[in-house]
């Protein structure tokens, strides 16, 4: 009774009110879903829902304070209740091990709450999230922390603009052939090296080849060449197999695994001596001739063993080592199942490290420290517990806001690692932005223009990659409109599955076709206009643009691009992520009201040549899709 | 006083410390580990500062209250179980303070902060001083001057928050990024790019005492100029000073209506002996100070709290000197004020 006074005392009696007879859902329960579940649960919040799917590791017990050491591997959500309630056991708190994008979390789910208020670590959820709430017609409260800096932002359909307004910074990605034959930079090495883990253990993705690309237009001087080296790949030889069944034909043995990737392949690299006119060598290495070379003569952190470099003799054992333990784990799995690569798991890391470094000696590229390439591979975007707070903090604000339909007040709020020239450190927007009326998702009338070659693409890829991967549908049903034919139905009963392996144009999708798309989880729908186009030697299998009048300049440089034939996609950089991340919150990357987001790297490429320009995501783009899209994480 | 930091890490830290090390570094990492911070008031935002230092992983960390648990401190206050009202605030707080992080050394002192002689507070690198008269800051600050101890302050009213810092001479390195023309690997891209670098420098910050903010003539001409800008709450923060002061208590909801007129009257004294117009101090502000609300405690905790990490870790430019959160439109600003 005591803390009732109490709730009432500072909040005021119609607030306390209003708080008292609430709703709440919170998504997520790490770093800024602990802070939010404390503030909540002391600020008088009587009904309150939190989801999280995660289960509670060691590195989060620096920040997600709910959480100790005889928690680890336990429910997030779970936890956080019991811990919470500690807090304040007068509250009801419903906690569900679950993830939020699951069919039992629908409309009518959003339906029940006052306000939602998001603590997410990915932006695949975020966007789901965001597309449930608009349908539900609930507010939801955005936020998101990366090192020192953080956000929180309102979205309340038709007031303010949607996660989903303005496009995100797109995923840092490399072409195939950097990746694959001609690597400069450790991230390269690192990238190969994840591909490589898929390749031999993960799910095999025809993207993430490893084997030297033999159709590098850079390889050959002119067509005869570039001919000749198609021809020899079509032949068939080692690229014939796939790595995986290759690697299994010799039962993994690290010896001979290391002699195709680390002698062979390198050697054939060699062979394509356009590529190394301009470029040093690498140097094949011999498994029984292992060079020593100690660790570039840098060494960080003295004593910490993940801070050193390894020699180049203990990357190999360290090589040998995992190859044998991941062997073994994969032979234990059933027929047709595969692994998935985590940072946190020791063999799977020390995989990556020491192939990456291998390939690094092999290439001139500096080794790093196996503390370094986790960052990098893992894509850790570094969260600290202040900066969790402050922005839990600002969440909540915006919840008490929200209940006194005080929206008005709930501008865009950035924490600077650094304060502005006003000295200002948590920084409001001036204005509540509006939404963006050409959104691929909160306009009334959602539409965007895939550019693919629909002679090319399965109705299977884009199902997977158009609609689910870039688009973030869950389950989305197609229909060839005028006709009204169905193409997919969300429900398999409904679905014909032989059509999934045609192409686009075997269904009569062609230039110009128009798709209704509906995703009945999401109550999304959106119309899709198909854009014919070959992919050059750099470009994506694919675009999504949410802008069509961004079409119109770029087409002229397009056209003299599609000479080139061979159309190997981008290699996608990483995806996976850590911790409480959001949208990177640099000053540039402030949104001014009714101009479009900007963000300096963006304004650098407007400065190269048109041409180059489409090949890295333009601007207005929809970026594919990504659990980071943070630099920090990537620049050392 | 956080001298060279010739201890490494153990595997164990490395692995808790993962992420922040990812963040600021190995170097600042074991510096924190060295440092002794002593925490005055244990109530919503001395729990957070206290929660904040202790996850970060410093040396130890003396929680310091003579006063009980009450009723208010529910709605802010979650080291102390909800059973523990009528107890004193900084035992109550210490299991679940030390369940935060077993590598950090909690302590509790139940003693009045203004019965501690000047020796008490040398063994200490940091002192922040939370729910205290302004007679007894002033004392404070002058003992860690004399001392070279960092001196922080801060205290929550309601949706009102600030914190004040005098970190007297400080030194720091911080990371700045500077531009760097690079000559072009291959022949595919003719031009010079230029490329980010980032290099470490060096910085000093030179703090007054809490005294010389107090002093402020507003009607100088520099102040003057500054009046406009200033935040509202720097002045409701110095009634609510002025209150404590004299009633010898924060203002409370149970006696909410005759604490609101004793503001008013103390506003009015006070903002005319500034020389400050008293609408700076609009009558709705009062409604808004009572108790520490949870989430204004997180902000001005986890900003305050970043700042003892940058001083312990002399690492970036800290915050001259004070900060000032504004519930209304969320802002939260530096301000250099008696310099």
């Amino acid at each position: 009774m005591g803390e009732m006074a109490t709730a009432a005392g500072v909040l005021g009696a119609d607030l306390h009110n209003k708080v008292n007879n609430s709703k709440i859902l919170v998504v997520g329960a790490g770093g800024i879903g602990c802070e939010i579940l404390k503030n909540l649960v002391l600020s008088g919040f009587k009904d309150i829902y939190i989801i999280d799917l995660d289960t509670i590791d060691v590195s989060n017990l620096n920040r997600q304070f709910l959480f100790h050491k005889q928690h680890v591997g336990k429910s997030k959500a779970m936890v956080a209740k019991e811990s919470a309630l500690k807090f304040n056991p007068n509250v009801s708190i419903t906690a569900y091990h679950d993830s939020i994008i699951s069919t039992e979390y629908g409309v009518n789910f959003f339906k029940q709450f006052n306000v939602v208020l998001n603590a997410l670590d990915n932006r695949v959820a975020r966007n789901h999230v965001n597309r449930l709430c608009l349908a539900s017609g609930i507010p939801l409260v955005e936020s998101g922390t990366a090192g020192y800096e953080g956000q929180v932002e309102l979205i309340v359909k038709g007031k303010t603009k949607c996660y989903e307004c303005s496009p995100k910074a797109p995923q840092k990605s490399f072409p195939g052939c950097t990746i694959r034959n001609t690597p400069s930079e450790p991230i390269h090495c690192i990238v190969w090296s994840k591909y490589l883990f898929n390749q031999l253990f993960g799910e095999e993705d025809g993207d993430e080849e490893v084997s030297p690309d033999t159709a590098d237009p850079e390889a050959a001087a002119n067509a005869g060449e570039s001919a000749m080296a198609t021809d020899a790949n079509e032949k068939g030889n080692v690229e014939r197999t796939s790595t995986r069944s290759w690697a299994q034909s010799n039962d993994y043995d690290p010896e001979k695994v290391f002699t195709k990737l680390f002698h062979d392949d390198i050697k054939y690299l060699l062979s394509m001596a356009d590529l190394w006119k301009e470029r040093r060598k690498p140097s094949p290495l011999i498994w029984s001739s292992i060079p020593e070379i100690a660790n570039n003569g840098q060494s960080t952190g003295q004593g910490l063993k993940d801070q050193k470099v390894w020699s180049l003799k203990e990357c190999v054992e360290i090589f040998s080592e995992s190859c044998r333990n991941l062997s073994a784990q994969f032979k234990k799995l059933p027929e047709g199942d595969h692994m998935v690569w985590d940072k946190d798991d020791v063999d799977s890391m020390n995989f990556v490290a020491s192939c990456a470094n291998i390939r690094a000696h092999i290439f001139n590229i500096q080794r790093k420290s196996r503390f370094e390439i986790k960052s990098m591979a893992g894509n850790i975007i570094p969260a600290i517990a202040t900066t969790n707070a402050i922005v839990a903090g600002l969440v909540v604000m915006f919840a008490l806001k929200v209940l006194q339909e005080e929206l008005e007040k709930c501008q865009c709020v950035y924490v600077r690692s650094k304060p502005n020239h006003k000295l200002q450190q948590i920084v409001p927007e001036k204005y509540l932005s509006p939404p963006n009326p050409k959104c691929a998702v909160c306009s009334p009338k959602p539409e965007v223009t895939v550019r693919l070659d629909v002679n090319k693409q399965t109705v299977k890829d884009f199902v997977e990659d158009v609609l689910k991967k870039s688009l973030n549908m869950v389950a989305p049903d197609v229909m060839l409109m005028p006709s009204g034919s169905i193409i997919i139905s969300s429900d398999e009963e409904e679905m014909d599955i032989s059509r999934l392996a045609l192409t686009l144009a075997d269904c009569n999708i062609i230039d110009g076709s128009m798709l209704e798309v509906d995703d009945f989880l999401q109550n999304y729908n959106l119309t899709v206009k198909i854009k014919h186009r070959e992919p050059g030697r750099d470009d994506p299998l694919f675009d999504v643009i949410a802008d069509p009048d961004l079409l119109k300049p770029t087409e002229e440089a397009e056209s003299d691009k599609n000479g080139s034939k061979n159309g190997e996609g981008d290699a996608k950089g990483y995806e996976d992520d850590d911790d409480d991340l959001i949208m990177t919150v640099d000053d540039e990357q402030l949104v001014i009201p009714g101009s479009s987001s900007t963000k300096r790297k963006v304004e650098e490429e407007a400065s190269v040549p048109v041409k180059k320009r489409r090949t890295g995501n333009s601007n207005e783009m929809l970026a594919t899709p990504v659990e980071d899209d943070d630099d920090i994480a990537i620049i050392e | 006083m956080v001298k060279d930091a010739p201890i490494e890490l153990t595997e164990d830290e490395a692995q808790l410390y993962d992420r922040q090390i990812r963040l600021w570094g190995l170097e600042s990492q074991k510096r924190l580990r060295c440092a002794r911070i002593l925490v005055v008031g244990i109530q919503g935002l001395g729990a957070e500062v206290c929660k904040n230092i202790i996850l970060g992983g410093v040396k130890a960390v003396t929680m310091l209250d003579h006063e009980n648990v009450t009723e208010e401190d529910l709605c802010s206050q979650f080291l102390a179980p909800t059973t523990a009202v009528g107890k004193n605030r900084s035992a109550a707080s210490l299991e679940r303070a030390q369940a935060l992080n077993p590598l950090v050394d909690v302590k509790v002192d139940t003693e009045n902060i203004s019965d501690k002689t000047d020796e008490f507070f040398t063994q200490f690198d940091v002192v922040v001083a939370t729910n205290c008269p302004v007679k007894e800051l002033l004392r404070l600050n002058a003992i860690c001057r004399n001392a070279d101890i960092k001196f922080f302050c801060g205290d929550v009213f309601g949706f009102y928050g600030y914190f004040f810092a005098d970190l007297q001479i400080h030194e720091y390195s911080e990371e700045v990024t500077v531009a760097k023309a690079v000559k072009p690997q291959t022949n595919n891209n003719k031009k010079q790019k230029i490329e980010e670098e980032k290099v470490t420098r060096k910085g000093s910050s030179i703090f007054v005492p809490l005294h010389d903010v107090l002093d402020i003539d507003w009607t100088s001409d520099e102040y003057k100029q500054k009046l406009s800008k200033m935040d509202s709450t720097f002045f409701l923060v110095r009634i609510l000073q002025c209150f404590r002061s004299e009633v010898n208590r924060n203002p409370k909801a149970a006696s909410i209506e005759s604490d609101i007129e004793l503001l008013k009257s103390i506003r009015d004294k006070e903002l005319a002996k500034m020389n400050v117009n008293t609408d700076k101090v609009p009558d709705s502000l009062f409604q808004m100070v009572f108790a520490q609300l949870s989430p204004v405690c997180a902000i001005v905790g986890g900003v305050l709290a970043q700042e003892i990490i940058k001083t312990v870790s002399q690492k970036d430019a800290p915050h001259n000197n004070m900060f000032f959160f504004n519930p209304n439109n969320h802002l939260g600003q530096i301000f250099c004020l008696g310099n």
